[in-house]
């Protein structure tokens, strides 16, 4: 834990927590428009906001930023409590702290953004293969998850896929438990030529070099303009480099 | 050179306009206003005769006989390889 995060608790700590009368009269007060009164509600809950904040630890955010949402889901339910209603603030207050977390680690857990019912079908999947599992001792098949879903087995393939990405930066573990290559490191380039290609493309042009000298200035003249290599441009076209024969003929020409 | 009737290219052919590159006719036009007086089947003739001798070598290296030579000069993806080739590589 950060030593910024120590000195937070500690800091939260020292704010007493509300009886329900209090709570009552804080409420009426931010009704009326005291913001030092909705302060202090605010700081009496913190603990509430943090304990909500932790049960969200292992969802791939850091505890701060989930503590930071959390505090979110607080301010908006001092906005919006009712006293009149009967209920204490905390319970209240639960379900907007964790509306606040769970939107948060919904959008930052996963680098592809999914809609919230594709997140809902993934959590029952999931809920849905640990009953299988436990049930039948072994994990059920696609098809039948999609079935017990009732979604095509392509939609569940492309849900598992956007919910499984892995970073290539992440690091491989070797059997001994050490990390050892990236896993870009070890991801096969399909596009990438192979060895033999290599040599043969290499041979080739070595032939193609040579048999390139062979030809004269004409067919030379006749490829460069069949295959638009080099200035296509009228301008160029002019300007192409005769050989000494070529010049002697267009001379003969002329006289 | 016309092709027989009913012909039909194994392999359709070189795409030339595409890339820049000019019909027969107008390689032939271009040649004759530069002093080479040609038809644009003397224009395919001398294109086909220099594939021919880039092919050679090639055909050598695969130990294909010399009956392959011309086709593999004709061929459009022969053609097109040299072209990309000679693009690259800048070499004429």
């Amino acid at each position: 834990m950060s030593e910024a995060l120590q000195t937070y608790f500690t800091k939260v700590g020292k704010y007493p927590l509300l009886t329900r009368e209090q709570e009552i009269d804080l409420a009426k007060k931010i009704e009326a428009g005291d913001s030092r009164a909705k302060n202090k509600m605010i700081q009496s809950n913190l603990r509430l906001a943090i304990s909500i904040a932790k049960k969200y630890q292992r969802k791939g955010c850091s505890l701060e930023d989930l503590i930071q949402e959390s505090n979110m889901g607080l301010i908006k339910a001092v906005d919006r409590f009712d006293w009149r209603k009967g209920f204490k603030f905390s319970t209240y207050a639960y379900w907007w702290i964790k509306q606040s977390v769970r939107t948060h680690v919904a959008s930052q857990a996963s680098d592809i953004k999914l809609p919230a019912h594709t997140r809902n079908l993934l959590w029952k999947m999931n809920e849905m293969v640990k009953e299988y599992d436990d049930q039948f001792g072994q994990k059920p098949s696609y098809d039948e998850v999609s079935e017990a879903l009732g979604i095509p087995t392509s939609t569940l393939m492309s849900m598992i896929k956007c919910s499984s990405q892995t970073s290539l930066d992440a690091n491989i573990r070797d059997r001994s438990g050490g990390a050892g290559r990236k896993i870009a490191e070890v991801v096969p380039d399909n596009n990438a030529a192979s060895v033999e290609d290599l040599l043969d493309s290499v041979k080739i042009k070595g032939v193609m070099r040579s048999a390139l000298r062979t030809l004269t200035s004409r067919e030379e003249n006749i490829i460069r303009l069949r295959f638009g290599i080099g200035d296509s441009s009228e301008q160029s076209k002019g300007q192409f480099i005769l050989s000494q024969n070529e010049v002697k003929e267009i001379r003969r020409i002329a006289k | 050179m016309s092709m027989p009737k009913g012909y039909i290219s194994e392999n359709g052919y070189a795409t030339v306009i595409k890339s820049g590159g000019m019909s027969y006719k107008d390689i032939a036009e271009e040649m004759t206003r530069r002093g080479f007086k040609m038809k644009h089947s003397a224009a395919r003739n001398i294109l086909l005769e220099a594939m021919k001798k880039l092919a050679v070598g090639v055909c050598e290296l695969y130990d294909m006989d010399n009956t392959d030579i011309m086709r593999v000069a004709s061929d459009p993806r022969f053609q097109e390889c040299v072209a990309s080739y000679l693009e690259e590589e800048s070499i004429i």
